[in-house]
């Protein structure tokens, strides 16, 4: 049997590694865009911080698995699932047969529809690519013995690490929430007040119920406009994600936010199974976190390998703002 | 022994059980948290040391 991957974040490599050392005999190969390696996610929030981060962040080399028996084509955008004739495309022309399929693009930055005009003027912080423009881009300014002066729009989980470790290392931060309040969707109330105090004591600016329109460049500044209009060095929008279901809606799979799954991860094409941040359960769910997603890919590595019955159910979890110097009182909402 | 303790990753939820060590990263089974050297990190989300909590 040949199993094929698409995705080398914790849901593939997971499900990969997991599969293998349940079964010695499949093919296993794992196609990726990648080309660092296998990386930590969360570690992209405490990317500015930490100088030596562009490697520490590299959980596995891609080497490491192909020792483990796991082909692994890297640099390779998958463009098109065949379903008749079980197979997908690689960007270049290569098709590849698959006897199981296993979706596990992950999620994109999302990007709100009037931002999308201004594309080459803000920065994400979704992915090792870009974790490595944006330094590139700040140490331009330190190069000069400079400081930049940074907007960051969305102040949800994503936006309030950033904004605390770019602090943390030093520079000027402006955070624009629509909302009345910080994590309102994670946070009690009262958390979120804690949360705003340790971000205005590490010296972060944080702007509350904030309607921002459009955004400009002007001169060498790159301009947020709300009912004022102030001008920065850099700007970053991190408004929440994405999951990358454009494959799957391509091969007329069910799609809804995520690419939809039964509770044995399996999409609807009894041959195609999807995991991580892409996933829809049926309750409506994706469980975009690592504890539940290795979680996932681990029980459908024993499913498949005919070691697990019946239907994957999630694991207790919680997650935890890694802001510089917060800890919540209450229970995070996950 | 049966004092050895587990500690958890606040990040991603991994649990460090001092019993079985981390062979992977080169800890022992019976590996204390104390003895675990400053630099080991996370093996799943790569976090520091200090990220961990002993579990109740
Ligand atoms: C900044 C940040 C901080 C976070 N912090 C935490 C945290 O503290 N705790 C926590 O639990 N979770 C955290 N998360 C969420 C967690 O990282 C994600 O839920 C998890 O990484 C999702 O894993 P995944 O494997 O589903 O997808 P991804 O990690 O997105 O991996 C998808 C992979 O698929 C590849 N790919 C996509 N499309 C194609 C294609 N067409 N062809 C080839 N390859 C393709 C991508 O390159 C990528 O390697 C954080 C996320 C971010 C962005
Ligand atoms: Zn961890």
């Amino acid at each position: 049997m040949h199993i094929v991957i698409i995705g080398s974040g914790v849901a593939g490599v997971s499900f990969a590694e997991k599969y293998r050392a349940l079964s010695a005999d499949d093919d296993i190969t794992l196609v990726t865009r990648e080309h660092d390696g296998y990386y930590s996610r969360p570690l992209l929030s405490r990317g500015f911080s930490k100088a030596d981060i562009e490697q520490t962040i590299i959980l596995k080399p891609f080497n490491k698995l192909r020792e483990n028996n796991i082909k692994v084509l890297c640099d390779a955008e998958v463009t098109a699932i065949n379903r008749a004739d079980k197979s997908i495309v690689i960007l270049g022309g290569q098709a590849l047969q698959y006897d199981k399929l296993i979706l596990a693009q992950g999620s994109s930055a999302f990007i709100p529809p009037p931002f999308r005009l201004y594309e080459k003027l803000f920065f994400c912080l979704n992915s090792l690519s870009d974790l490595k423009a944006l330094r590139r881009f700040r140490q331009g300014f330190l190069d000069q013995n400079q400081r930049p002066d940074w907007a960051i729009v969305g102040g949800g989980l994503i936006g309030c690490e950033v904004a605390s470790d770019l602090a943390v290392a030093g520079d000027k931060v402006t955070v624009f929430h629509a909302m009345d309040r910080l994590m309102e969707r994670q946070l009690a109330p009262e958390d979120s007040i804690l949360l705003l105090k340790v971000l205005q004591n590490s010296g972060v600016n944080v702007l509350l119920n904030q309607a921002v329109q459009a955004f400009s460049r002007e001169k060498d500044k790159i301009c947020v406009k709300t009912e004022a209009t102030a001008g920065f060095d850099g700007l970053i929008v991190a408004c929440g994600f994405k999951p990358r279901n454009e494959l799957a809606e391509l091969a007329g799979l069910e799609t809804g936010r995520g690419i939809k799954v039964n509770q044995q991860m399996q999409t609807s094409d009894t041959s195609i199974y999807a995991l991580g941040d892409v996933a829809e359960l049926p309750n409506g769910k994706l469980y975009a976190f690592i504890l539940p997603i290795r979680n996932q890919a681990i029980w459908l590595a024993e499913f498949l390998a005919g070691q697990q019955q019946g239907f994957w159910t999630p694991p207790v979890f919680t997650t935890k703002a890694k802001v510089h110097g917060f800890e919540a009182v209450h229970p995070y909402n996950v | 022994m049966s004092d050895y303790k587990k500690y958890q990753c606040g990040v991603c939820g991994h649990i460090y059980d001092e019993a079985e060590g981390d062979p992977d990263s080169g800890l022992a089974p019976g590996t204390l948290w104390k003895d675990i050297p400053d630099d080991w990190r996370c093996p799943e989300c790569g976090v520091e040391k200090s990220e961990y909590a002993l579990m109740a």
